[in-house]
């Protein structure tokens, strides 16, 4: 989840432990991505963008909030459906934490319920 | 600062209620946050207080209320945006009046705003004295919802300031100035 400012505001691996290397690449390709991510904005007014970007086999999906947020999630072509499903869900849980009066939109989410539950989340939709 | 009312829960199938809350807490709470402020601190610095704590809530309200809503392109488009639904979801009525000058200024009048009318107004054609002072004690407690705005409007991309203009209460002027 990328902020206002393009800082990220939550990153998680939902696939298990990787080593380091394909950690950083992971991350980089999906900063990377951000840019067609704003060119998909400009074209589109739906939250929901479809595919923004590739790498190598890897997708790179996309919701903006109104706010300016990005939702992006990186993954090897799961079917539109269960994403965007996956993106309603974690949105409402992304308002609640942001709800909270101790919690500055621009700062990172460090909430372990939040963790927990994108990653129930992902577990039940994303398999 | 709390919500007029919770959002309510995504459960498919089981509707609960919404829980609901008396709104005169809400407006008790603006006044006692007021004068809490005024207490603390003297002159501006509570009003560049009281501005920022309504521009955190601001955008926090925006970001929420903006949930099911495709994004709004345009300046004009958020500012439309605040005066009808966010407007209505804060003060129950939508904004009475919306003027521009098209170069970046915006004026939105409302008729009866919500969080002045339990201020006793001075019956019309009394002396000015006692309009002035009605009008400067609005002053103060319009900080609020003025940070509010100014907090929802940055949060959709538009940077601006807002002053607030109470000229016969209850109905009340926002100036809105787009900052390049």
């Amino acid at each position: 989840i990328v902020g206002q400012e393009d800082h990220p505001i939550y990153e998680v691996d939902l696939t298990g432990p990787k080593e380091q290397q394909t950690q950083y690449l992971h991350q980089f390709v999906l900063h990377s991505s951000l840019d067609a991510v704003d060119e998909q904005m400009w074209m589109s007014k739906e939250p929901h963008l479809k595919v923004v970007d590739r790498f190598n086999g890897l997708n790179v999906t996309a919701f903006v909030t109104a706010g300016n947020t990005r939702f992006l999630l990186l993954h090897d072509g799961r079917s539109d459906e269960s994403i965007r499903s996956f993106f309603t869900e974690v949105y409402e849980l992304y308002l609640r934490v942001l709800l909270n009066p101790f919690h500055a939109p621009t700062t990172r989410i460090m909430s372990r319920e939040f963790d927990r539950k994108v990653k129930l989340l992902a577990k039940r939709l994303l398999g | 600062m709390s919500v007029l009312q919770p959002s309510p829960t995504p459960a498919a199938g089981v509707k609960k209620p919404a829980r609901r809350c008396a709104e005169i807490c809400l407006e008790l709470l603006c006044v006692e946050s007021v004068r809490l402020f005024h207490e603390k601190q003297s002159g501006p610095a509570a009003a560049a207080a009281l501005e920022a704590v309504g521009f955190r809530v601001g955008q926090q309200l925006a970001e929420r209320y903006t949930r099911d809503k495709t994004r709004l392109g345009d300046t004009l488009e958020v500012i439309k945006f605040v005066c009808k639904e966010f407007w209505q979801a804060l003060f129950k009525k939508q904004v009475d009046n919306l003027k521009t000058n098209h170069r970046g200024v915006y004026v939105l009048q409302d008729n009866g705003f919500r969080w002045l009318q339990r201020l006793s107004v001075p019956a019309a054609g009394s002396d000015p004295a006692r309009e002035e002072a009605a009008r400067q004690i609005a002053l103060s407690y319009l900080h609020l919802p003025c940070g509010v705005v100014r907090g929802a409007l940055c949060h959709l991309g538009v940077s601006c300031t807002v002053e607030a203009d109470p000229k016969h209460l209850p109905s009340c002027t926002f100036t809105v100035r787009i900052l390049a």
